[in-house]
């Protein structure tokens, strides 16, 4: 059943399939009509589902997100494309100030199946102002949810079930998952939305991550092991809300916490993972837990200082490799 | 009827009021609207307002005290005076600044709690850091980290702790007198864990009276020394006997050809065991000559892993003090026996041999003496084999 | 208008185009990286406004601003290093081809993200216009960034305050793949000015005399005081919106009409391929915009074909030395990053 596809392609088929399936849903963002998205994540659907279900806005993020808010209100389905999240500053209103608080304040008369889909993250080159990822953002705002698909199997799943919630859920992708591949088995019963994914299981320590940097932890994990260390890597597949259980559970065995973002550190969501992470499990820690992040520096556009500015393969070895230090000494 | 009067809200950041005066006294009769009290929010003086018509009643709270908001602070009934038996205003809140009295102290209150905890304070107790996971677990196992030594960075952590689980119990030294700690030197932490990993060998014992005087005269002559001759009379015993050259491994007897003796040396601190190699076979002056080496060695503090590892056979003499009639010594693990020599008396000297029971039984140690006795007999036969 | 004036247009035009294809080129050899927004068919309207800038004028620009730096001053060799993110670029590596910038040319920026020219010229206006200085602000936007909140709030309080900006929409239709009546209900952006009480005028930006005069007159008016103007030039990009873009939503027709028709230039740039033409094919094309100037000038007897040539190789050695000078900067370090953030911390103690 499963067959091999793009990332893009997932999302693709997900909103295809829901668009099939409910009239209500309509997308809306710059160029995902006749163009077909910026990453292609909408091609094809113009010409299936026409105009008034494909818009192609202005450049008005704050206005088209807004619309989306106000469709939604009456129950309509909006999928509202940001095409990078940078531009999603512009749409914070929107999306902090009315999306979340309009069914509380209303006394929960409304309901709120609006979708953001953005990618984040560093890209190539892009420079400062369109490599930022603001989940730290995002992260702080009761009655957001957020999902971060690092595969296409799970942008499948989570695209699907934020069209079909009744809370605003924010789908965070990443420029350069868009065109990595993997298997997607559309037939296949989806685990809940939020749920952390286990990708490896490895006795001497946990790597929890999200996003495009559990490839990166993936390819680590497999250096690390040529060295005698085995790392569990967790995929937190969501930012909030976030699958503690999943992480303890592993902590339980491993005794060792790497966090791993590529977002910068400073209040963000590793943070968040650690501070949580520490409330729930502190007696089961056996070393300071560490964070690994892009640097406190907006990206340069420069490509070598880019590279070096987030978590790689390497960083990540390093890093466990100091956590694990005490590991085979009695 | 009555029912209270509470401390209201009078601001959006108003958490508790601070109580001015009483604008009426208990029995005054009361407009819904009317000014009861003054109160002190964060922000102003304001009044309490009545909201219903009615009779004050007492008791009133202190003026000149802070209340948190719904708090009460007086009564308002409908008859003037009121027979029911008024509850005192309940000191409920937590401690005011006017009502210090109220407050129970945090002290008494982490005193209380005390005796809930654990009876081992794992943490408090350790000189050292450990991990939150390291305490856990002492926490649970109910295992003090005072006696688990850190691990190489300082910190104790998990893996020590499971470990001193698996140790056996440690002697409760707060029942006894003072005392303070001596740390281990390397030497005294591997004799220690060499003994205790004995603790599986099951061993018995079998004494003999040896007859040393022709050993003795022999060593003399020739200046060879006595430990020396009585290791090579056990090589020599050792070759009529094979089975006390051979080790007990899961996977079978481990049988040597070569005879290894180590003889048992006291250093200061300790105790060394350097290994004399192919104590059988070698010419008796070239084991002379290796011997001198291993003791330089140890004056020097020079003794490597291969001169003190391996041995297949060891003895131990005590003859040196007049006061030891006799002892056992424990077998170490890799070898098979070991014989302990007490100090000689009228040239008799009685050894004990102890055995791996899992390799040799009592009547092969009878006739290894046997042999040992006509060995010793006869010390020109150590020289020349 | 005098010779000097018309050949200094058209060097800068072809110093444009050149450098663009350039840096077109270097982009597929892997030295320039990122999103690479290129300029060529719009030269006359940069070339146009900023020869008629004074030197006083401060410039904020957008992602598609290398023609627009270098008009202001900054060397192509500065330009292109910074396109290739070394560290002699006039952003010193950090920046990139969207944020060229350069404070003493008073080239106040290229800005990425749609709609952030419009507040920030307006900023700069207004304080010029608290010293009371005879400076203008040329603010450059594209025309879909007109429907962004920041373009009608900006253009209220400069017009309200009456401050020196001169408004300039590049407006080449299209806003990436959406065409402009797609995006706008009213496609003359001039019109959107009149909401705003401020003069407003469309031009053709085709023709880099006529962006010349009415860029001229309109910033004599705001140096007297008379509050913003917007002028709208009606252009047409040639390529892609980026080097990702193949500009496919575009009917091949469409682009041809665009271009000069006796000239062999539409059978050059075929933007529907996914490579572009080289730069020997584009140089023996001769463009457009560029051609127009041409035979505006011949026909005044300003220009021969021999100094044409003589042009055209010029430019080519300077665009040459450019990317010579760009290989051979050195890489910024993370010490420089660090040190360009913490470029305004003084000497306090914040902790
Ligand atoms: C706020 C914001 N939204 C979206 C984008 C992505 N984007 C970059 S350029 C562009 C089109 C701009 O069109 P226009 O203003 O006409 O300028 P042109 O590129 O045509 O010169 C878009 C949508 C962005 N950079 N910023
Ligand atoms: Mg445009």
């Amino acid at each position: 059943m499963a067959e091999e596809m793009f990332y893009w392609q997932a999302l693709n088929r997900a909103l295809y399939q829901q668009m099939e399936a409910d009239d209500s849903v309509f997308l809306l963002g710059e160029d995902v009509g006749l163009y077909g998205g910026s990453y292609r994540v909408s091609e094809g659907l113009y010409a299936r589902f026409g105009e008034w279900r494909v818009r192609d806005t202005p450049i008005s993020e704050g206005s088209f997100t807004g619309l989306g808010v106000g469709a939604a209100l009456l129950g309509s389905r909006p999928v509202v494309e940001i095409m990078t999240i940078n531009f999603a500053l512009l749409a914070l209103d929107a999306i902090i100030n009315m999306a979340t608080k309009i069914p509380f304040m209303s006394g929960g008369q409304f309901p709120m199946p609006l979708v953001v889909r953005t990618p984040g993250g560093v890209a190539k080159q892009l420079a400062a102002q369109h490599s930022q990822r603001l989940e730290q953002t995002l992260m702080n705002v009761p009655g957001l949810r957020i999902a971060v698909p690092a595969t296409p199997q799970d942008a499948w799943w989570q695209l699907n079930q934020a069209i079909r919630s009744d809370e605003p859920i924010i789908v965070l992708e990443h420029e350069l998952l868009y065109f990595s591949k993997g298997e997607v088995d559309t037939q296949v019963e989806a685990p809940p939305m939020h749920r952390a994914r286990v990708h490896r299981q490895g006795a001497d320590l946990t790597i929890v991550t999200y996003s495009r940097m559990l490839q990166v932890s993936l390819q680590a994990a497999e250096q690390l092991s040529a060295q005698g260390i085995e790392a569990t890597v967790i995929d937190l597949r969501s930012l909030r809300p976030i699958d503690w259980d999943s992480c303890v559970q592993s902590i339980e065995q491993t005794h060792r916490l790497l966090v791993v973002e590529e977002d910068s550190s400073f209040a963000g969501a590793g943070a968040e993972i650690i501070a949580g992470l520490s409330e729930r499990c502190f007696y089961l820690l056996d070393e300071p837990p560490k964070r690994l992040a892009a640097r406190e520096l907006p990206i340069a556009y420069n490509g070598t200082l880019e590279a070096m500015s987030i978590p790689r393969p390497a960083d990540i070895v390093a890093a466990a490799t100091d956590l694990c230090q005490t590991k085979d000494a009695i | 009827m009555k029912q209270p009067i509470t401390m209201p809200a009078l601001s959006d950041t108003m958490e508790t009021g601070h109580l001015h005066q009483w604008l009426k006294q208990p029995g005054d009769a009361i407009k819904k609207g009317q000014a009861i009290a003054e109160v002190e929010s964060d922000k102003a003086v304001m009044e309490i307002e009545a909201f219903a018509d009615g009779y004050l009643q007492g008791p009133l709270a202190a003026t000149d005290a802070d209340y948190k908001i719904g708090e009460t602070i007086a009564w308002l009934s409908d008859t003037a005076t009121d027979t029911e038996n008024n509850e005192a205003i309940p000191p409920a809140s937590e401690p005011q600044t006017a009502r210090p009295q109220t407050a129970p102290s945090t002290e008494t209150k982490t005193a209380e709690a005390a005796p809930l905890l654990p009876t081992v304070n794992a943490a408090a107790a350790s000189q050292h850091k450990s991990s939150p996971y390291a305490r856990g677990l002492a926490r649970d196992l109910g295992i003090s980290l005072e006696h688990i030594a850190p691990s190489a960075d300082g910190i104790i952590h998990g893996k020590q702790v499971l470990a001193a689980a698996l140790a056996p119990p440690q002697p409760d030294l707060k029942a006894g007198p003072p005392y303070r700690y001596k740390l281990l030197t390397p030497m005294h932490r591997a004799v220690a864990d060499n003994m205790s990993a004995t603790l599986q060998t099951p061993t018995f014992r079998v004494s003999s009276l040896l007859d040393l005087q022709p050993l003795q005269e022999y060593a003399k002559a020739n200046g060879f020394s006595l430990s020396l001759l009585l290791a090579r009379a056990c090589a020599l015993a050792i070759k009529k006997h094979p089975l006390f050259n051979a080790a007990y491994t899961d996977a079978g007897l481990a049988l040597r050809d070569r005879v290894d003796v180590s003889i048992a040396v006291d250093v200061p601190g300790g105790l060394l065991t350097p290994v004399l190699r192919d104590m059988a076979q070698k010419p008796l002056a070239d084991l002379s000559a290796d011997w001198q080496k291993l003791k330089q060695k140890i004056a020097r503090r020079r003794l490597q892993p291969e001169d003190y590892q391996g041995a297949t056979f060891y003895l131990s003499n005590l003859g040196t003090f007049p006061a030891v009639s006799r002892f056992d010594a424990i077998v170490p693990l890799g070898a098979c026996a070991i014989l302990a020599l007490g100090a000689a008396q009228k040239n008799q000297a009685e050894a004990t041999l102890s055995c791996d029971h899992r390799v040799v039984y009592g009547a092969e140690a009878g006739r290894f003496f046997s042999t040992l006795q006509n060995i010793i007999k006869q010390p020109e036969g150590l020289t020349d084999v | 208008m005098d010779r000097e004036t018309q050949l200094k247009l058209l060097k800068d035009m072809l110093l444009a185009r050149a450098f663009e294809e350039r840096a077109a080129e270097e982009y597929t050899k892997g030295n320039i990286a990122g999103f690479l927004h290129l300029y060529p068919g719009e030269e006359a309207v940069a070339v146009g406004v900023l020869n008629a800038a004074g030197p006083s004028d401060y410039v904020v620009s957008t992602y598609r601003e290398h023609v627009h730096a270098m008009l202001r001053g900054i060397s192509p060799d500065q330009v292109m290093a910074e396109l290739f993110g070394k560290k002699d670029g006039c952003s010193h590596g950090m920046g990139g081809s969207m944020h060229l910038f350069d404070r003493q040319k008073r080239f106040m920026g290229g800005y990425g993200i749609v709609g952030e020219t419009f507040p920030v010229a307006t900023g700069i206006a207004y304080s010029i216009a608290m010293k009371q200085q005879p400076e203008a602000v040329i603010c450059f936007f594209g025309d879909g960034a007109v429907n962004q909140g920041t373009f009608h709030e900006s253009l209220n309080m400069a017009a309200l305050w009456g401050l020196p900006v001169l408004f300039v929409c590049e407006n080449n239709h299209y806003q990436i793949g959406t065409e402009i009546h797609r995006h706008s209900a009213v496609a003359e952006v001039y019109k959107r000015a009149c909401g705003y009480r401020i003069p407003a005028r469309r031009i053709d930006g085709m023709n880099v005399l006529e962006v010349y005069e009415a860029t001229g007159q309109a910033l004599q008016q705001i140096y007297a005081g008379t509050g913003p103007q917007l002028l709208e030039f009606e252009t047409y990009r040639f390529r892609g919106h980026s080097m990702a873009d193949p500009g496919s939503y575009r009917p091949k027709v469409e682009v041809e009409a665009f271009k000069d028709q006796e000239d062999p230039v539409a059978i050059a740039i075929r933007e529907t391929l996914p490579c572009y033409p080289s730069a020997d094919e584009i140089s023996a094309a001769g463009p457009d915009v560029i051609n127009k100037l041409c035979s505006q000038m011949d026909n005044l007897g300003h220009l021969d074909n021999r100094q044409l040539e003589a042009l055209r190789s010029e430019v080519a050695q300077i665009v040459d030395d450019a990317v010579a000078f760009a290989l051979a900067s050195p890489e910024p370090t993370l010490e420089d990053a660090q040190a360009y953030l913490d470029c305004n911390r003084q000497q306090e103690v914040l902790i």
